[in-house]
């Protein structure tokens, strides 16, 4: 019984000392854990689209022709495709916006996305997309080309099936899957952590320390930006932006866009590839030999639905390496897409 | 934001004052004796990741109230096996009996620490259960159910995350509570000359009785020595 009141007066000593000089500050407080939304932060760069204030910014000469980025996720944020804005130097209109509930755009509920239903798709993404060109485009014969990766590639060739005639050019890196089947084979795939792992550990133990509602935005972005900071399945070691890194370090996942996509998905089982056979332009698909989860055999599989491409395969780099490594980006990345659009 | 309260201190101490035992062990209360008053157990299974745990208790033969008190170190699994880690100390006590079947509670007092590339978080927390069973001489099977708080947090933030993904993160002690998870699920024992061999399995639920956590179940295979 001696050893135990020792720990006893250890415990309570420790704890005393540990909180008497501190502040207490609250979770889900805009700003303490994640950086504040462009709704909650109006120095912040912003526009407004469908309904929704999207953080986003654009670079170059406005009337020439537009690049539109379009990052991963659903949630994640333009961030790592900053150096891209190394096209603006080169004649481009260069626009990055991030996607509703994602990044620092405005957050929604999760019932306000699963409201959208079958059709969610569209009123949330592709209808969010048709916006964000219109409001950057400043006349009917500005040219448009796409460039997405990932998440983003596979809302770039939708929204291209769908107005094949609006979109100049079509930039695709590494889309997961286009049909719904293959999109969940391929983040199976590329998130398969082994029992065992520290990786698997990370994302599951840190569920007895915090735990947010349905809604709580604050909350959930920041779990999922500890997920997701890296993956060495598909080569993310992180990003080297370089000067192309903007003045702030604001990173923000989107978990409730992220959770409601996918169960979204689950249910209606969209088809990315709809339509895309009726856009006859070169389409430029590229991924990288890096990624554990894309072998050559994927690349084929998902490219076939392109009716015309050129295949292009990123050496030493993996998933967001094409994009966030700016020795790369400068040396290998930004040439083969300035050589692509000007063979259009 | 307000300067920590009196409250969570006094929060704390109290859990602190209750830790005579708290561990997820099972125990069976028909088989406790005055010649077997240590116990030593060992565990492994799931509960938020994959985690192995040692444990010591000490019965307290209270005549109508017997309780064990003592206390449990576990770690989950992972490349960094001391970077992550949770402490449980506590007590656990036989309420009312009625037959074969027992009433028990369990308090715990928790401090767990995570790390990753990100963060290192530290947490004071507590875990209260209860378990209804039947017990047998060398074996019983029990319900139980429980709720565990993460009372106050700290987060100390690694230069990387503050370079690559937030450069205002804010660093120190977070309350009010930051999280708690429901459980309820059955526990049972079999037991040979002086060890018992528990297993028990449940689920977990956020305590909006919504969410569920990334891993939803907990099981737990474990081994007893009294002495």
């Amino acid at each position: 019984m001696k050893i135990s009141l020792r720990i006893y007066l250890t415990f309570i000593i420790f704890s005393v000392f540990s909180f008497s000089c501190s502040k207490a500050r609250y979770i889900d407080e805009p700003g303490n854990l994640v950086p504040k939304t462009v709704d909650q932060d109006a120095t912040l760069p912003s526009i407004s689209v469908n309904g929704a204030l999207l953080h986003s910014e654009a670079f170059g000469p406005e009337d020439s022709t537009l690049i539109i980025c379009i990052h991963g996720g659903p949630g994640a944020d333009y961030r790592y495709m900053l150096n891209c804005k190394t096209l603006a130097t080169k004649g481009y209109r260069v626009v990055f916006y991030d996607q509703r509930g994602a990044g620092l755009s405005q957050r929604f509920p999760k019932s306000w996305y699963k409201s959208q239903s079958s059709d969610a798709i569209n009123k949330i993404f592709y209808d969010e997309l048709r916006g964000v060109i219109a409001h950057y485009k400043t006349s009917a014969s500005q040219k448009v080309i796409l460039l997405g990766q990932s998440w983003g590639a596979m809302l770039a060739t939708g929204y291209t099936g769908k107005y094949p005639a609006d979109v100049y050019g079509l930039i695709v890196a590494e889309p997961g899957g286009l049909k719904w089947d293959d999109v969940v084979d391929y983040i199976s795939e590329s998130r398969s952590f082994k029992l065992w792992s520290e990786a698997l550990n990370d994302a599951t133990y840190i569920d007895q320390f915090m735990t947010g509602k349905e809604d709580q935005h604050e909350i959930l972005d920041y779990k999922a930006g500890l997920m997701g900071s890296t993956n060495a399945i598909v080569g993310d070691v992180g990003s080297d932006l370089g000067n192309n890194a903007p003045s702030y370090v604001a990173s923000r996942s989107g978990a409730v866009v992220n959770a409601a996509s996918y169960e979204l998905g689950q249910d209606f089982k969209p088809d990315f590839s709809a339509g895309i056979n009726n856009f006859s332009t070169k389409t430029l698909f590229i991924y990288s030999s890096n990624n554990k989860a894309y072998p050559d055999s994927w690349a084929a599989r998902i490219a076939a639905a392109y009716p015309n491409k050129e295949i292009f395969k990123a050496q030493g780099v993996g998933h967001s390496g094409m994009f966030d490594h700016v020795n790369f980006w400068t040396t290998t990345m930004e040439p083969k897409i300035i050589s692509y659009i000007q063979s259009l | 934001m307000k300067v920590i309260t009196l409250k969570s201190i006094i929060t704390i101490i109290a859990f602190s004052f209750f830790q005579n035992k708290m561990y997820a062990q099972a125990v069976n209360w028909e088989n406790t004796s005055k010649q077997n008053k240590n116990l030593l157990h060992a565990n492994i299974g799931a509960e938020y990741g994959v985690t192995a745990g040692l444990g010591y208790h000490h019965l307290i033969p209270v005549k109508r109230f017997p309780l064990w008190i003592g206390g449990e170190f576990s770690i989950p699994a992972g490349n960094e096996l001391a970077d992550d880690f949770k402490v449980r100390l506590g007590t656990q006590i036989r309420i009312a009996g009625l037959n074969h079947f027992q009433f028990s509670a369990r308090v715990q007092g928790i401090a767990r620490r995570y790390h990753n590339q990100s963060v290192t978080l530290f947490n004071f927390g507590s875990d209260f259960a209860g378990t209804l069973g039947y017990y047998r001489k060398h074996w019983f099977l029990g319900a139980e159910a429980g709720f565990d708080k993460a009372i106050v947090i700290h987060f100390k933030h690694s230069d990387w995350y503050k370079k690559n993904i937030y450069d205002n993160v804010q660093d120190g002690w977070y309350e009010p509570a930051t999280g708690g998870n429901f459980y309820y699920g059955l526990q049972g024992s079999y037991s040979i000359k002086k060890v018992d061999i528990t297993i028990k399995a449940g689920k977990i639920l956020q305590q909006d009785f919504k969410s569920q956590p990334l891993l939803p179940f907990y099981g737990q295979l474990g081994i007893n020595f009294r002495f």
